[in-house]
């Protein structure tokens, strides 16, 4: 007597005709060459939703607020975009949102690349297992605690200040400044930077190193000619994270910046929250999302490589 | 404050929620006619000592007496009414019963529409002028009580005594140690005084006020919220705030020398106030009024005031030890002679454009 199908098949060969013969109904064989819009819909699904939602944000950008009502306007105007146009507040809150992502942006960049450097060259797997820890440690405490941590630590009576205060220094105000918002965005955003260079890295084979130093290229001149170039998608990716994530942050802004120091997202929620103006905060939206996507646009396209080339070959 | 609610007692509760509320008319007939009890009715309120007053005045013996408990939702304030405003706007039931607020901001929601008339509120009756919002017709509002945006100060740092005006923030020694709100609320009005202009020009001309802002400017102020002036007054990171009693008061309860004053331009009073959202099933609507009257009897505003320290809209009410006289506790024309009350639709119609002056001389 044949051995069973049990017995002829194992299990897990089993379970995969059962999902092919489930895959076949689903999706018939005759729809194969439409396979690849499937595979790529969840993305177009969750892009379709931004669409939309940025059409409703656009829809409401052009509506004024009535506040003898508290609604908006029926008819549409550009009057939103005239007085974000002619306002010095949003051009000031603009610019220093621009700066305050540039510059965390290079800090974080050259503060994270030697850090995931030394991380992925080191031979020291304790050393390896402490440069882990510290990053991921505080990568798992929010934003906010941790902008609590830094007015503890900087405030009038913190630690820095009481340690300054026992050789005879006056108290110094270290926070509610433009400084101690971008020191506190630069904080947040290592963990993010070291954790997209690390890969790429890792991905540089050390003999490659090797052979720049064996024709003579010192340490610096490897660094810059050989490393640097090769992990250039790492930084580009990093780079883009950091000043997204920077250009939009809220709570930085608003927790060490003593409140003279908003960026865009604040002035949205004022708008949104405060004041009830939908239609200039939706105006502010727009714009901050346009800018966002034009400066990374630039970026890709001046500095893109690899998969990050904006069209280009790397 | 819990041992207060241990002095009063039932008789005195229902008596002083005149009990119109459910227990009108007595009996069991009037009792068969009370709409269904939800299990809880949810109210909106600040954190910290706000809502422990709160609970202490309101609702715990609301929900003593009529056996319905009492959720508190501590969302901010300005982020439940664009949720309340997209429930009611949708036939949606809001998630919120109750919304404690402060006028200025309920005015935006009474002058939308969506906010249900309190006008028919037994306690009302006994209630002061002070309880009807200024310049809105009924009651789509009540106002429970008044605060004054005083100017709150260490005494160390002003040792000729209080300061006398609002100039005085201008001493170049206090230069980073001063505080205001971040949209400049409280501050508008007495800066006009002291800009040399005058509050029959709001808002019409308010000049004044901006000059003045931005002579203040030039002292690189803190801007923050509520919770911000009580921590950095206890953390030593100012010496002088435009900013609610409450919250100086909250400090020195924490050991903190801090005291206030009234300067001679006079101080911004408002109210804070509760309403109801249109949407709400007719039972859970009738149950959230009845909350609302037992916060406009006496011995509920004795309460949830003492830990506010601030004075209620209702006669008979006692200022707690030590605000006796105090000018953040006005009672009397005369302490009101000092303070500036301009209309809640004033301030909404205008506060967009205010916001927006007072940021950006801030922000520059």
């Amino acid at each position: 007597m044949p051995p069973s199908i049990k017995a002829r098949y194992p299990l897990t060969w089993r379970v995969m005709d059962a999902l092919e013969w489930l895959a076949d109904r689903l999706w018939p064989r005759s729809m194969s060459r439409h396979t690849g819009w499937l595979l790529i819909a969840p993305s177009l699904i969750i892009v379709g939703s931004l669409v939309v939602g940025m059409i409703e944000i656009a829809d409401t950008s052009l509506r004024t607020l009535d506040t003898a009502t508290f609604r908006m306007s029926e008819s549409y105007s550009l009057a939103n975009y005239q007085k974000l146009a002619t306002s010095d507040v949003y051009l000031t809150v603009a610019w220093r949102s621009l700066l305050g992502a540039v510059l965390t942006t290079a800090l974080t960049l050259i503060l994270a690349f030697p850090y995931a450097y030394i991380m992925v060259r080191t031979r020291s797997a304790a050393a390896r297992k402490a440069l882990l820890i510290c990053l991921f440690l505080p990568f798992f405490i929010g934003q906010v605690v941790r902008a609590y941590g830094w007015l503890i630590i900087l405030g009038n009576d913190g630690i820095i200040n009481q340690a300054t205060g026992l050789i005879g220094l006056d108290p110094h105000r270290f926070l509610f400044n433009f400084p101690a918002v971008v020191f506190g965005l630069v904080q947040y955003m290592l963990p993010f930077a070291v954790l997209m260079l690390a890969p790429a890295l890792t991905a540089i084979p050390e003999e490659v190193e090797t052979a720049a130093k064996s024709l003579g290229a010192s340490w610096p001149r490897t660094m810059r000619h050989v490393v640097l170039p090769m992990a250039r998608p790492g930084l580009i990716g990093a780079g883009l994270v950091v000043l997204t994530l920077s250009l939009t942050d809220f709570a930085m802004p608003a927790m060490l910046g003593g409140g003279s120091q908003d960026f865009i997202a604040n002035a949205i929620y004022d708008q949104f929250f405060r004041t009830s103006d939908a239609g200039l905060g939706a105006a502010l939206t727009l714009l901050l999302v346009m800018g966002g996507t034009f400066l990374v646009g630039v970026v890709l396209s001046v500095f893109g490589a690899g998969t990050l080339a904006a069209g280009r070959r790397a | 404050m819990t041992h207060t609610i241990g002095r009063m007692s039932r008789r005195h509760l229902l008596a002083g929620s005149s009990a119109a509320l459910i227990m009108a008319g007595a009996g069991s007939r009037a009792k068969a006619s009370e709409p269904e009890k939800p299990a809880e009715i949810i109210v909106r309120a600040w954190g910290g000592s706000w809502v422990d007053s709160l609970k202490a005045g309101v609702s715990d013996p609301f929900t003593k007496l009529t056996g319905i408990g009492v959720r508190h939702d501590l969302t901010e304030d300005n982020e439940i009414r664009p949720k309340v405003w997209a429930a009611v706007d949708q036939g949606r039931v809001p998630p919120i019963h109750i919304n404690w607020d402060t006028t200025t901001n309920a005015t935006k929601s009474a002058l939308r529409g969506i906010t249900v008339d309190l006008s028919d509120l037994p306690n009302l009756k006994n209630a002061m002028e002070t309880a009807k919002p200024v310049g809105l017709d009924g009651f789509p509002i009540v106002n429970t009580y008044g605060y004054v945006y005083v100017l709150a100060y260490r005494p160390e740092a002003f040792p000729n005594g209080a300061p006398k005006s609002w100039k005085e923030l201008l001493d170049p020694r206090l230069k980073g140690r001063v505080a205001f709100y971040n949209d400049g609320i409280g501050m508008h009005f007495p800066a006009q005084v002291a800009g040399g202009g005058k509050l029959e020009d709001i808002p019409s001309n308010m000049a004044p006020a901006w000059e003045f802002i931005k002579q203040l400017k030039t002292q690189s102020p803190l801007l923050g919220e509520d919770p911000d002036f009580t921590t950095w007054f206890q953390k030593g990171e100012i010496d002088a705030a435009c900013t609610i009693s409450t919250n100086a008061r909250e400090a020195k309860k924490n050991g903190i020398n801090v005291a206030w004053t009234v300067p001679e331009e006079g101080c911004k009073y408002d109210t804070d106030g509760f309403w109801i959202p249109k949407g709400l099933p007719a039972n859970e609507e009738y149950w959230a009024k009845q909350y609302i009257n037992l916060a406009l009897s006496v011995e509920s505003q004795q309460i949830w005031l003492d830990g506010l320290g601030l004075p209620g809209v209702i006669p008979g009410v006692k200022p707690p030890a030590g605000l006796m006289g105090d000018p953040s506790y006005p009672t009397t024309p005369e302490d009101f002679k000092h303070l500036i009350r301009i209309p809640g639709k004033v301030q909404v119609e205008n506060e967009s454009e205010w916001f927006a002056t007072f940021k950006s001389i801030m922000q520059g």
